[in-house]
Parts: structure tokens; C-alpha cells; sequence
């Protein structure tokens, strides 16, 4: 069916599929965060701990890592989701800095309370390598499958009509007595959930993690999933993700040109296509727009 | 006459008069390096010789990766053009991994089980090696690294290589040279107690002092992220050292050359381990950075180079008019080192390869006389080199200008 080299593409599709869906969730809900790639690293990171030095195989990190994702976004999310915009952009970027200095220091703060000084759990800046390739095929599609079909059954349920609320306008939305500080929360610790789901897999995947992979320029690229999939429906992101990691792979004949092409390909979905490639509404309406202006062209010639 | 004794007639003339040509043409146009003699003009290989590179060739990598590509095309040219596999061409295929660890480990295992390559050439980063060699060990494939330098890289399996220099095997020779050359007696030493390189590195700077019988007046330690290091160095400069030893990563090193040289006069030289070879220290410090000592594998201004060195210079001005750097001199011997192997082994199967390559002896290359040791690592010797005039110059050749002439000569490297 599918050769070795395009199975391990394929796996890094579905993977970065999670990660689209994660910022999918607190977008549908009016919150620009970039916390994704924070709890990505938190949940690759404990995969990788745990497996290295406890030997806890992929599936218990399935359940471990999440667990742990949302209970740190908890008390994170609170105070910072009062905030709303670019600023909670702003804020939320700051976490995942925070998370990968973190990371970075964690052998230090581990030897200071173990009184160990020779104590390697994180192993600073050159992380962890030699984890083993763990994750399936069938796992990462079945794991895929069922988030994305428990958030399709979100959305058609009183909280997810909630979110469609908030993110319209969140002041009529608190008129109309939804509480916009439970749904946001809650929205935000489902969201860090599910990037620690894909920081799983990530780690069991990519065979080496370092703090490095998961700072600035990964939370760009989960956006930029939302971005080229828009966020109308939840196959946006999942479309955004498998075409950001194929297009790579799909245009390797052109070198040194593939991430020219990817930028300008981009640059005309935000141009001409704000709401992403997957948006029925307005490929009707350029649809619309194109006809319009060719019979136009053809009455002005005539 | 018909038509088919003429055709053969022709081709019989061309031939005997080809043929002596080619023999004399490939006499003179032998490159200087290569098994020549060791190893017969292999037979029994495939008309196309397949190996794969992958290298950073877009985004921040590509300052390197592209001139590990260029390089490497070097190699190629002149491995095909002399004959060096018979009369089989050397074919590379290049993939792109952006700096990526997930492109390199997809690049990776397009090379090893779809272009079904006899050996791989990178990655670039010892991050993207640690994610995509894996792939290659389980495929039995070799990997020759050409510059990665983190430890742990040839521990991941007996099919991975390295001719890239790691700082352990840097800094012994870097000292040993510096020692010789500027006559060291006593030093001090600067070090980050808190990061894994900074002390990996100052272990190895003091078992390499120890071995040369400098003196250790002072041990000073900082830790990531200071930025005044004054009192450390005040007191290591108090003890007048005939030089200071400083490990650290490229962020401290710039404020320790700058208050060492501005602030508190220190003149003498400064030796550092890896994270001073960068042309951002040499850019951010200035003029301080003049009389700092780093280790390095290769540099254009080598003194005494090899013969197979100035030959490879030249041919990569000729070819892309643009010098080579140590990068480019990694990449080509690793080229030269996999075609070798192939040549030796006379096949392309992989675990053939892989025993030839690890068998490879005493080879002389642009970086020396090149062998692989028990871990599959490098054994050559370094170059020190000194910032002269803002660019890294080879200390030996800088020594030999300006002092006595009484100096022993120096080891061809």
C-alpha cells in the first residue's frame, strides 16, 4: 500500500493533524493562543521520561501525558484567558518560552532537590535521543479518528453551540447566561490535552526531542495549519496540516525552492482566501466573483 | 564492404586509438587522494553507483548545507572523471531536511528504501542525525556524517559513521599545538560548571594541559545566561598567566573576550573550545577577538597542507569560484572516504560497504592522513587556529610570520 517513505510522511501527517485540530478547538472558541506548541513539548517530554527511565510503553503515555497537559493548563489558563486577542497570543507564546527554558534547566532544578549532581532527566538543550519508534499507523489514525469525530459531536451539542456563542461575541454570549469562563477554560484544557496527545506521538515518532523543536517557530507552524485549512469546519486544520507536511515531501524535485513555493502558496490562500482552503462559503463566493467578472468583461466588450 | 564490417571496422579503429588515450588521460588527471593501489579498479559494480546526501540545503541550515553540497559535487566530478569506480559513475542524490529533524528522518528513509542508495552522506545537524540515523541502522545502511560533532552520534549503531571531529578530539590537539607553538607554562582557566558542553569541554581542556605539563593556576567558573565575569577573570589575570582557557557557548564567550581585553587588559592569548568557532564571536567581539585560539578540523590557510588539500581548493574555486571552507573539506572527504569504500569493496552491498569503509586506513585527504578508529569515529589532527586581522588563521603559519625563525618546523597536518 503505502512504501516505508511515505508511511513515516503519512504518520507525521496524522501527528501534525492532532496539532491542527488542538488550535482548531480554541480558535472555534475566539481565542487566539499559541500555547500549542508548550503543551506539545510537556507531553513529549513525559512520553520520553517515562519510557527512557521507567519503561511506560506508548499506550500509557496516551494517558499519562494528556492527564498532565490539562492539569497544568488549568491554573495556566484562568488568570491568562482573561486576556483576549494579541495579547493572549502574546501571553500564551510567553508559555511556551517559559516551557522550553523549562526544559532546558530542568536537570539543574532536579539536581538542586535531589541533591544528586550527576542527575540527567531532560538533558538540557541536547534532549533526549535514542527513544524508540513506538507509534503505529493504526494508532495515530484511530487516535485521529476518534477526536476528531468526539469533536464533531461537540459541536452539535449545548456546549458547543456555547463556543459558536463566545466566539461570535462573548459579552451577548455571557447575557445570554452561558458561563464564557467555564467554556473558555475548559475549551483551553481540551486544546492542551490534545497537543499533549500529539507530543506523544511526536516523541515516539521522531526517535529524538530537544527544547528546541517546540519554541516559537513550531507554534507559527501549528497556526499556519488553521491558516491554509481555515477554521469553518474542523477537516480545515486536518487539511492544513497533511498539506503543510506533504507539499515539502510533494515538491522535493525543486530544491532549494520549496519553501518559496509554500510561502507564496500561503500568501494567495490569505489573500484570496481568508478563511482558509476549506471553506465552502467562500469558494462560492470567489466562484461567484469570477463569473461575475467575466461577463462583465464579455458585456463591456461588447 | 557492407554496412556492418565498416560499422565494426570503425569501432575496432576507434577503440585501439580511444583506449591508450583514456589510460593516459586517467594517469595525469588522477586526483591526489584515493586507494589508487591498495585497491584494484573495482568490476563488478552497477553501471550508476547510487549514494544519497542529506544536508540543510534551505532555511538557517543552508549556510552549510549548501557548501556541503557544492563540495561533495566536487568529489563526484573528479571520482567520475578519473575512473575511480571502474567504469561505473559515482551518483549522489541530494534531499533538502530544512534543519528539520522530521524532513531529515523523511529524507532519510526515502534515500535507504526507495532510492535504495549504497550509503548516505550528513545530516547536517547532529539533531536531525539523532532523529534520522536510526532509520539507516535499521535498513543496514551506512551513514557518513560529515558535520556533526555532539557525542552519542556513532553510538547509535555500527553502520554510522563520522569524519567530522568531535570537540573531545579537538581540544587535545589544539592545546598541544598552542603549547608548542607559544611556549605555555601557565594558564587559567574560565568555565560554565552548568551546562554539558561547557563542562565536557573544560574535562578534556584539563586532562590536554595536564598532558602537556602546563600549570593550572586558577579554576573560575560561571554559570548560562551571567554577564559580567570581571571578578573571575580578575583573578585568573592577577595569577599573569601566559594565556587563559575559557569554555563556554558563543553567548558568553563574546562578554568574557570583551571585558577580559577592554576592561582588564589582557593581551595574551585566549584559547576556547567549540563554541568559539563561530564567525559570530569573531563578528560580535571585533578587534578583541584578535589572539583567540580555536581548534578546528580544516582551514584554507594551512601552512604545510596536504597535497590532496591544495589540490581540493582549487578545485572547488574552479568549479563554484568561491573558497572552501572546513565544512566543504568534511564534505568532500566524505564523499572521496564512501566512493573509496565502494571501490574497495568492489560491490554495493550495503554491509560490504560498511566493512570496507570501517577498514579504511591511513587514507590522505584534505584533512590529513584520515583513519576511522574502533568507534567508528575520526583520527586526524586538528589545526589551531588564531583570529588574526578578524579572520581564523592557522596559528602555526601566523607563529612561523612573525617570530624567531629558530622555530622548529611544524607537523604537515
Amino acid at each position: 500500500m503505502l512504501n516505508a517513505y511515505q508511511e513515516t510522511v503519512f504518520q507525521f501527517m496524522l501527528r501534525d493533524a492532532l496539532l491542527g485540530l488542538s488550535i482548531y478547538l480554541t480558535l472555534v472558541t475566539g481565542m487566539f493562543s499559541l500555547a500549542n506548541a508548550g503543551f506539545l513539548a510537556i507531553g513529549a517530554y513525559i512520553s520520553a521520561v517515562l519510557w527512557k527511565y521507567l519503561g511506560v510503553p506508548l499506550e500509557g503515555a496516551l494517558v499519562i501525558a494528556p492527564l498532565a497537559c490539562a492539569l497544568i493548563a488549568l491554573p495556566i489558563g484562568l488568570p491568562v484567558l482573561r486576556l483576549k486577542d494579541i495579547y493572549l497570543a502574546i501571553a500564551t507564546i510567553g508559555f511556551g518560552e517559559v516551557v522550553r527554558i523549562m526544559i532546558i534547566n530542568f536537570d539543574k532544578i532536579a539536581q538542586g532537590v535531589t541533591g544528586q549532581p550527576n542527575l540527567v532527566i531532560t538533558n538540557g538543550g541536547a534532549g533526549i535521543s535514542g527513544i524508540e519508534k513506538l507509534a503505529q499507523t493504526w494508532q495515530l489514525i484511530l487516535v485521529l479518528a476518534v477526536v476528531a469525530f468526539l469533536i464533531y459531536r461537540l459541536h452539535r451539542s449545548r456546549f458547543g453551540r456555547a463556543m459558536a456563542a463566545i466566539r461570535q461575541d462573548e459579552r451577548a454570549a455571557a447575557t445570554m447566561g452561558i458561563n464564557v469562563v467555564y467554556v473558555k477554560v475548559m475549551i483551553f484544557v481540551f486544546s492542551a490535552a490534545l497537543a499533549g496527545l500529539a507530543g506523544v506521538f511526536d516523541a515516539f515518532l521522531a526517535r529524538a526531542i530537544k527544547p528546541n523543536d517546540y519554541g516559537f517557530t513550531q507554534a507559527v507552524n501549528i497556526l499556519a495549519y488553521a491558516v491554509l485549512g481555515g477554521t469553518s469546519t474542523l477537516f480545515g486544520p486536518i487539511f492544513g496540516a497533511f498539506g503543510l507536511r506533504v507539499l515539502p515531501e510533494a515538491l522535493r524535485f525543486s530544491q532549494q525552492f520549496r519553501g518559496v513555493l509554500i510561502g507564496v502558496l500561503l500568501l494567495a490562500v490569505i489573500i484570496y482566501l481568508p478563511g482558509g482552503l476549506i471553506n465552502p462559503a467562500a469558494w462560492n463566493r470567489l466562484w461567484v466573483r469570477l463569473r461575475g467578472r467575466r461577463s462583465g468583461a464579455v458585456q463591456g466588450g461588447g | 564492404m557492407n554496412k556492418k564490417t565498416l560499422l565494426m571496422l570503425s569501432l575496432v579503429l576507434a577503440l585501439v586509438l580511444a583506449v591508450p588515450g583514456i589510460a593516459l588521460q586517467a594517469q595525469d588527471d588522477r586526483p591526489p587522494l584515493g586507494f589508487w593501489d591498495s585497491c584494484a579498479a573495482p568490476d563488478k559494480l552497477p553501471a550508476d553507483v547510487v549514494f544519497g546526501a542529506v544536508f540543510g540545503l534551505s532555511g538557517g541550515t543552508s549556510v552549510y548545507g549548501t557548501v556541503q553540497q557544492k563540495a561533495v559535487q566536487v568529489a563526484v566530478e573528479e571520482i567520475n572523471a578519473s575512473g575511480y569506480l571502474g567504469s561505473s559513475k559515482m551518483v549522489v542524490v541530494f534531499e533538502d531536511d530544512a534543519g528539520d529533524r522530521n524532513q531529515a528522518t523523511a529524507a532519510m528513509t526515502k534515500l535507504v528504501t526507495q532510492d535504495n542508495v549504497v550509503a548516505v552522506l550528513g545530516p547536517t545537524l547532529s539533531s536531525s542525525a539523532f532523529a534520522a540515523d536510526p532509520v539507516a541502522q535499521e535498513n543496514k545502511t551506512t551513514v557518513l556524517a560529515v558535520s556533526n560533532t555532539a557525542a552519542g552520534i556513532t553510538q547509535m549503531g555500527d553502520f554510522i559513521f563520522r569524519n567530522s571531529l568531535p570537540e573531545g578530539k579537538v581540544i587535545p590537539g589544539t592545546v598541544k599545538q598552542a603549547a608548542e607553538l607559544l611556549g605555555l607554562k601557565k594558564v587559567g582557566i574560565l568555565y560554565g560548571n552548568d551546562d554539558d558542553f561547557t563542562k565536557s569541554g573544560y574535562e578534556v581542556f584539563k586532562a590536554a594541559l595536564a598532558e602537556n605539563g602546563i600549570e593550572i593556576l586558577t579554576e573560575e567558573t560561571f554559570a548560562r545566561g551571567d554577564v559580567d565575569f570581571t571578578a573571575q577573570l580578575t583573578k585568573i589575570i592577577s595569577g599573569e598567566p601566559d594565556a587563559i582557557v575559557v569554555s563556554a557557548l558563543a553567548q558568553e564567550a563574546v562578554p568574557i573576550i570583551l571585558q577580559a581585553r577592554q576592561q582588564l587588559g589582557f593581551m595574551g592569548p585566549i584559547i576556547g573550545g567549540n563554541g568559539f568557532n563561530s564567525p559570530a564571536v569573531l563578528r560580535d567581539a571585533g578587534a578583541a577577538a584578535e589572539g583567540l585560539i580555536v581548534g578546528g578540523a580544516w582551514n584554507l590557510g594551512n601552512p604545510n597542507p596536504s597535497v590532496s588539500s591544495v589540490a581540493f581548493a582549487e578545485a572547488f574555486n574552479k568549479m563554484h569560484s568561491a573558497s572552501p571552507d572546513q565544512f566543504a573539506a568534511q564534505a568532500y572527504t566524505g564523499a572521496w572516504l564512501l566512493a573509496t569504500a565502494v571501490r574497495c569493496a568492489n560491490s554495493v552491498d550495503r554491509a560490504a560497504v560498511r566493512d570496507a569503509l570501517a577498514a579504511i586506513k591511513d587514507f590522505e585527504s584534505p584533512l590529513g592522513t584520515f583513519s576511522f578508529d574502533e568507534n567508528r569515529d575520526p583520527v586526524h589532527d586538528p589545526i589551531a587556529q588564531i583570529v588574526k586581522d578578524g579572520k581564523f588563521a592557522v596559528l602555526a603559519a601566523v607563529m612561523g610570520e612573525s617570530m624567531e625563525p629558530t622555530m622548529e618546523p611544524t607537523k604537515s597536518n
